[in-house]
C-alpha cells in the first residue's frame, strides 16, 4: 500500500500542471472576470446610480429602484436558485478535466517508453499491475476530486461578487443563501457522482491507455483512428450488405454506443446524455441536486454501463500484460 | 554458494536477427563480473533476459528465479542501471530520494545523501536543469544506496568525466562491494573496470568467447616482447595477437590451447607479462567489424 501512496504522489509531481494548474488558471480567470466587472461597477458607481435604467418584467424601472420591484418571494427563489445552482458556474472548470484526462491516459504508458526512462521505474520493486492502477487512480479519481475542488472554490467566489453585486442593488442574498443546506451540500453531491463518473469513464480510460500501453509511436493516431476507421468499415459493411440483402447490422447503433463509450467517457455527466424525460427539469429555483444525484445512480441499473465496465477491465489488464515487456521505443 | 545467475542454452532472436545464440554461463555470488564484447554482440540483451525486461527461449535463472515469471519477486534483490542513464526529466533530486525511500525496503537514504553531497547536484534540481554527467551521478547515487543481492550496470559510467568515473568504481569496491553482493558490468572502457573485476565473460556475435576468473586468465594468457632475433621462433608458436610497439614486437600467447606453450618456453624469447584485459579483448575479438 505504501509503494501505491508513493506512485500515487509520482505522478503528481509529473501532472501537477495539467490536473492542478489547468483548472486553478481556468478557476482564476473566471473569477477575476466576474470580480472585475462588479469592481468595475460598484467603482464606476453604475451599480446605483440612476443613469441606467434596466428592464424587469418589460417594465423600464430605475435602478435604484430594483429593490422595489424584487419582491421577498422572488427574492427567497433567487436565494434558493443560487444556493441549489451555484456550483454550475464552475462548469467551464469541468470541460478542462477531460481535455487533460484524455491526454493524460494517452501519454500514461507511452511517454516513459519513449524517453526510456521506464528502464528507471522498472529497475525499482513495482510491479506493472501497480504502475498501471497508479495511473488509473490518478486520472478516475485524484483528478476529478482536484477539479470538483478547484470548481467549489471558484463557484463560491463567484457566488460571493454575485451576492455583493446584488447587495449594491439593495437586494441581500447572503442570509438566505448561507442558511439553504443545498448550499453546503452541493459539493458533497459531486462527489457522490464520482462513482458513476469512475464506472463511466472506465471503458475509455482502459482503452487509451492499452492504446498507450501498446502503441510505438503515435499513440493518438492509434487511439482515434482506428475507431474511426472502424465507423466507416461499418457504414460501408452495412451499406453493402442493405444493398444486397437488405440485412443491416444496425452500424449506427454500434458506432453511436461502442465510439462514445470508449472515446467520450472521460467528459463528466456523459450518463446525462442518454437520459431523455427521465432528469429533472429545472424549475424557477434551478435543478434539484439531490434528483440529479439519484439518477445518476439509477444509471447503474444499465446493462450497458456494465458492458463498458468489463471492457475497460479487460483493456487495462492488457495494458498491464503489454507494460511487462514494453521496455522501450 | 549456488549461482546468481545461470544460464543454458539461453537464445533471444529478434525477428530472424539472433542477438544470443543458446549460451550457457554461470554467475557465482560475491564476483564483480566483466561482462565485454564490441556493440550488437549482445551483451544489453543479456543483461535485459536476466533482469526480465524480454522474453527469451532457453533457461535462465536469477538467484532461482525465472526472470520472465517472477520478475516482482525478483525486482526486491536486483537493481540496474540500463545502458543510457535516463531519468524522468521532471524528477527533483529530493522527490526522487524520497520515491526511492518509499518504494524500496533496501534503500538507504543517508548513504545516497552521502553520495550526492559530493556532487553538485542540490536537492531542488529537477533533472531537465542537470548535465548529463550530472543525471548520471543522481542515477548511481540512488542505486549505490541500495543494497541489492545483484547489481546490474550497463555502461553505468557514460557521460562521466575521469575524475568521477574513478571515484566512483572506488566506491564501488570499497563502500558497496561484500561476498555476498555480485556485480555485473559491462563498459566499453575496459581499463577502468579491470582492476576492479574478479571475473570475464567475453561475448561475441551472440556467444561466449571467454569465461574466466581473472586468476585464470591471469595464468593463461601471456604477453611476450619478443627479441627481433626470435621473431620466427615466436611466430612458429601461433601467438593469438601480434602488435609492435616502439619498433618491438608484442605477441600474445594462449599458455592453455591445445599444443600450446609454457610460460618457461615463452620466457625465452624475451620479456613477459600478464596482458591487460584491453589487449586481450582486442585479440579475441579480432575480425569482428570485418
Amino acid at each position: 500500500m505504501n509503494t501505491m501512496k508513493w506512485l500515487l504522489r509520482r505522478e503528481f509531481w509529473e501532472h501537477k500542471g495539467g490536473f492542478v494548474w489547468a483548472p486553478l488558471i481556468a478557476a482564476i480567470i473566471m473569477v477575476v472576470l466576474v470580480g472585475g466587472v462588479v469592481g468595475y461597477g460598484i467603482a464606476s458607481g453604475k451599480m446605483h446610480g440612476d443613469s441606467i435604467t434596466i428592464q424587469v418584467n418589460g417594465e423600464e424601472v430605475h435602478n435604484t429602484s430594483v429593490a422595489k420591484v424584487v419582491t421577498p418571494e422572488k427574492r427567497a427563489d433567487m436565494a434558493r436558485l443560487a444556493a441549489n445552482n451555484y456550483i454550475a458556474v464552475g462548469a467551464p472548470i469541468f470541460v478542462v478535466l477531460p481535455v487533460v484526462a484524455f491526454f493524460y491516459c494517452l501519454a500514461a504508458l507511452y511517454d516513459d517508453r519513449r524517453d526510456r526512462s521506464i528502464l528507471f521505474w522498472k529497475s525499482l520493486p513495482i510491479s506493472d499491475a501497480d504502475t498501471v492502477l497508479s495511473k488509473l487512480v490518478t486520472v478516475l479519481v485524484i483528478a476529478p476530486l482536484i477539479t470538483i475542488g478547484v470548481a467549489t472554490a471558484a463557484a463560491l467566489a463567484i457566488l460571493f461578487f454575485g451576492g455583493i453585486a446584488a447587495s449594491y442593488h439593495g437586494v441581500s442574498l447572503f442570509g438566505a443563501v448561507l442558511t439553504n443546506i443545498n448550499f453546503y451540500l452541493a459539493p458533497l453531491y459531486l462527489v457522490g457522482m464520482l462513482p458513476v463518473y469512475i464506472l463511466w469513464a472506465l471503458p475509455t480510460a482502459g482503452w487509451l491507455m492499452l492504446v498507450s500501453s501498446w502503441a510505438k509511436s503515435k499513440v493518438i493516431l492509434w487511439a482515434v483512428g482506428v475507431p474511426l476507421i472502424a465507423a466507416v468499415l461499418l457504414k460501408w459493411l452495412d451499406f453493402l450488405l442493405g444493398m444486397t440483402s437488405g440485412l443491416t447490422i444496425n452500424s449506427g447503433w454500434i458506432i453511436h454506443h461502442v465510439l462514445e463509450t470508449i472515446l467520450l467517457g472521460l467528459v463528466p455527466g456523459t450518463w446525462f446524455m442518454n437520459a431523455g424525460g427521465e432528469l429533472p427539469m429545472p424549475t424557477h429555483t434551478g435543478v434539484d441536486m439531490l434528483t440529479m444525484l439519484g439518477y445518476s445512480w439509477s444509471t447503474l441499473a444499465k446493462p450497458a454501463l456494465w458492458t463498458g465496465v468489463l471492457a475497460g477491465v479487460a483493456m487495462i489488464l492488457g495494458a498491464i500484460r503489454l507494460r511487462r515487456w514494453r521496455d522501450e521505443g | 554458494m549456488s549461482a546468481v545467475i545461470s544460464a543454458r542454452g539461453l537464445t533471444k532472436r529478434y525477428g530472424k536477427q539472433t542477438a544470443i545464440d543458446g549460451i550457457d554461463f554461470d554467475i557465482p555470488a560475491g564476483r564483480i563480473v566483466g561482462l565485454i564484447g564490441p556493440n550488437g554482440s549482445g551483451k544489453t540483451t543479456t543483461l535485459k533476459a536476466a533482469l526480465g525486461l524480454i522474453p527469451f527461449e532457453g533457461e535462465l535463472t536469477v538467484m532461482g528465479l525465472d526472470p520472465r515469471t517472477q520478475r516482482d519477486a525478483l525486482m526486491q534483490d536486483v537493481c540496474f542501471i540500463a545502458d543510457v542513464a535516463i531519468l524522468p526529466r521532471w524528477l527533483r533530486v529530493m522527490d526522487a530520494i524520497d520515491f526511492v525511500a518509499g518504494v524500496h525496503p533496501r534503500f538507504d537514504r543517508t548513504r545516497a545523501e552521502r553520495y550526492i553531497a559530493n556532487t553538485r547536484l542540490r536537492p531542488t534540481m529537477k533533472v531537465k536543469e542537470m548535465s548529463k554527467g550530472m543525471i548520471v551521478q543522481l542515477h548511481l547515487a540512488l542505486v549505490m544506496a541500495i543494497d541489492a543481492k545483484l547489481l546490474v550496470l550497463d555502461e553505468p559510467t557514460l557521460g562521466l568525466d575521469i575524475i568521477y568515473r574513478k571515484q566512483f568504481y572506488q566506491n564501488l569496491l570499497e563502500d558497496y562491494f561484500d561476498e555476498n553482493k555480485t556485480i555485473i558490468i559491462t563498459t566499453h572502457q575496459v581499463e577502468e573496470v579491470e582492476h576492479i573485476l574478479t571475473d570475464l565473460l567475453f561475448i561475441r556475435d551472440g556467444k561466449i568467447v571467454l569465461a574466466a576468473s581473472m586468476d585464470e586468465v591471469g595464468e593463461r594468457y601471456v604477453e611476450v616482447m619478443v627479441a627481433a632475433d626470435k621473431l620466427n621462433a615466436a611466430n612458429a608458436l601461433q601467438p593469438l595477437d601480434q602488435r609492435t610497439v616502439f619498433g618491438k614486437n608484442v605477441m600474445l600467447f594462449d599458455s592453455a590451447r591445445a599444443g600450446g606453450v609454457s610460460r618457461a618456453q615463452l620466457s625465452a624469447l624475451g620479456e613477459t607479462r600478464n596482458p591487460s584485459v584491453a589487449d586481450l579483448f582486442v585479440a579475441t575479438m579480432k575480425g569482428t567489424y570485418a
